[in-house]
């Protein structure tokens, strides 16, 4: 069921566009991240589902209703900033009563849902405590029950973990989308932490320079990314400028060294110049009896990232990374080394543009 | 070197307190001799049974407290608003907190009598002008404080936060800014408060029975009831800023949003 549809949104501050087309429907009950670079709109798209800013054009709408023009404390939206915003003149509990006690609930039912409310972020004992008497992570907790706590009907985070310690970060995040599943609420989460987004949600949009670039699951984002842009900001990958010599049966060449694409290049003619991209977990160094893409390569740099071996290779002039994974028994070969790499057919992306 | 450094800043720290606490002892003292001979607080005595007195201070507490009152009601959202949605607005609004500072009370107060006193505007003889002409003057230390009050709490974010959970404009501004900032709200109040129970020029023209006409009137009639009443306003102005330091300490380590 679509919970929340922004449909032909554009923001303009004078003369300047920083959102436009932006279309977008969300399920209930679904976690969608933006994800994109600083300065392109995330938190302005955001703020216009808060209510904080209204859109130049477009319409928001949610269960059908238009709420485009609506003040932000007519939406029922709850909203997690970066820097908690915790009252400071009100202890947990009553940061989290806050909102009932608006809504004029009674006091024992404002008891009651703070208390399940302390017990869902499990921060029982500090209900009596001052926000500047908790840690950071424990402060974004509050704030998310304090959220929660109006029984919102759509839930937003602004880089909600990026005053956060890098481990409490991956901690809370797993915390963040274990107690949306639990309450089912429509999330979206803005971050421009590419492994942040692709491991919390049900679908990504990524963002580049107030346009939505790309909209799909983690999966589709990382294995198939439509434009360079998604495909250099979402993992790290090898991007090459290559001329296509066959397009009946994906033949490229980069350099003039030929390879095989899996992809569509129907509409593509003989000579025309496309950017490919290869991920570098997709290279392997080939064993005997392999066919399809097997390059001749020299090692030209070997990094040791922990769980993962980087290896630069140069196949031609172009450089690329490839990775694999550690283990006691690798056999790594020395720089300078000549070696053959091979990749299928199908880790050759051709970019849209 | 460093030792000499020390002894150095001892003696200037002690050379301006002398400097300070010397003229304010000797005018104790001197508030003391008023029976001959002898110590004594017969000026204090003679000073609380003088019903002048008793008027014009009581007068000039009771205004005291409408300016402060006012004084937050006007600048509290004001300074909120400002710092909230008009930021450009900033340097305007603090050269206009300033201007009690740049046109001398004599100026203000003549222009005060000039427009107040022909219709339409016939209040020169209501306490209200009186009251509005202390808040004007109080504006500098009470806009600032609050100001500052505000600059130590993310205002928009708490601002923001609170609208999302559906509180309207008077609930964020009494129950999420306002207790935010009561210590800069109270030491700003405290120096309204001094403000005016030492302001003369503007009691005395718009003619009102306040405390520092009648300090001025007494040193020309008298002479150990001045020094009894100049001491009495100085710990007053003490515990002023006493009450401020205490309510800054209680709770006040204020955390700010968004601190650790
Ligand atoms: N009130 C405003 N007036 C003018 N320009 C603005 C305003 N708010 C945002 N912008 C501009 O809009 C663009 C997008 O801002 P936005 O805050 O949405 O970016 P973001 O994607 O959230 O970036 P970040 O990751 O840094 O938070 C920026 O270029 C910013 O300068
Ligand atoms: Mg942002």
């Amino acid at each position: 069921m679509i919970h929340l549809t922004l449909s032909n949104i554009s923001k303009e501050y004078g003369s300047t566009t920083v959102v436009q087309d932006f279309n977008l429907e969300v399920e209930k009950g679904e976690f969608v991240s933006f994800l994109g670079p600083s300065g392109c709109g995330k938190t302005t798209t955001l703020r216009m589902v808060a209510g904080f800013e209204i859109p130049t054009t477009g319409t928001i709408t949610m269960d059908g209703l238009d709420i485009t023009k609506n003040a932000p404390n007519q939406r029922n939206v709850g909203m997690i900033f970066q820097a908690y915003a915790l009252f400071p003149n009100m202890t947990v509990a009553q940061n989290i009563g806050f909102g009932l006690q608006i809504r004029r609930e009674s006091k024992s039912v404002i008891k009651q849902r703070v208390e399940e409310m302390l017990a869902l972020i499990r921060l029982e004992q500090h209900a009596d405590k001052y926000p500047f008497q908790l840690s950071g992570g424990q402060q974004q907790r509050v704030a998310l029950a304090r959220a929660l706590a109006n029984q919102p009907q759509v839930l937003l985070l602004d880089e909600p973990l990026s005053a956060l310690d890098a481990k409490i970060r991956v901690q809370l995040r797993a915390e963040i989308r274990a107690i949306q599943r639990k309450t089912g609420i429509t999330a979206i989460f803005v971050t421009h932490d590419q492994e942040e987004a692709l491991s919390i949600s049900d679908r990504v949009v990524v963002m580049y320079e107030g346009k939505m670039e790309q909209v799909g699951t983690p999966f589709e984002i990382y294995n198939f990314p439509q434009t360079a842009f998604v495909a250099n900001f979402v993992g790290t990958l090898n991007t090459a400028a290559a001329e296509v010599t066959d397009p009946s049966k994906g033949l490229i060449s980069i350099d003039g060294i030929q390879i095989e694409s899996a992809e569509d290049l129907k509409d593509k003619q003989n000579g025309d110049k496309v950017n490919i991209a290869i991920r570098p977990e997709r290279f392997s160094f080939a064993s005997d009896g392999k066919k399809a893409n097997v390059m001749d390569c020299r090692i030209e740099n070997i990094t040791f990232l922990g769980s993962v071996v980087r290896i630069r290779v140069s196949i031609g002039d172009t450089k690329f990374n490839m990775d694999t994974f550690n283990n006691p028994f690798l056999e790594l070969p020395k720089i300078g080394d000549t070696s053959q790499v091979t990749c299928s057919r199908e880790a050759v992306l051709v970019l849209k543009n | 070197m460093k030792r000499s450094g020390v002894v150095w800043s001892w003696f200037w720290m002690i050379l301006g307190i002398l400097y300070f606490f010397l003229p304010l002892v000797a005018t104790f003292l001197f508030s003391l001799r008023a029976k001959l001979g002898i110590l004594s607080f017969l000026a204090y005595q003679q000073l609380f049974t003088d019903d002048d007195f008793i008027k014009g201070f009581s007068f000039s507490v009771l205004w005291g407290v409408l300016t402060i009152i006012v004084g937050i009601l006007i600048f509290v959202p004001t300074a909120y608003w400002v710092r909230l949605r008009l930021p450009q607005f900033r340097t305007a609004v603090e050269f206009i907190t300033l201007l009690p500072f740049v046109v001398p009370a004599i100026v203000f107060v003549f222009g005060l009598v000039r427009t107040f006193s022909h219709p339409p505007f016939l209040i020169v003889d209501s306490p209200a002008l009186l009251v509005a002409g202390y808040t004007v003057l109080s504006m500098p230390y009470m806009y600032r404080a609050i100001d500052t009050g505000l600059r130590a709490i993310d205002v928009r974010t708490l601002t923001e936060a609170a609208q999302s959970l559906g509180a309207d404009w008077a609930t964020i501004l009494f129950r999420i800014i306002l207790p935010n900032i009561r210590v800069a709200i109270l030491s700003g109040a405290f120096l309204s408060f001094a403000i005016v129970m030492g302001e003369y020029i503007l009691a005395q023209y718009l003619a009102k029975p306040a405390f520092a006409p009648f300090l001025a009137f007494l040193i020309q009639q008298k002479a150990y009831e001045p020094a009894a009443a100049t001491v009495v306003s100085f710990a007053l102005t003490w515990a002023c800023m006493g009450i401020i330091n205490l309510f800054g300490r209680g709770r006040g380590q204020a955390p700010i949003a968004g601190g650790h």
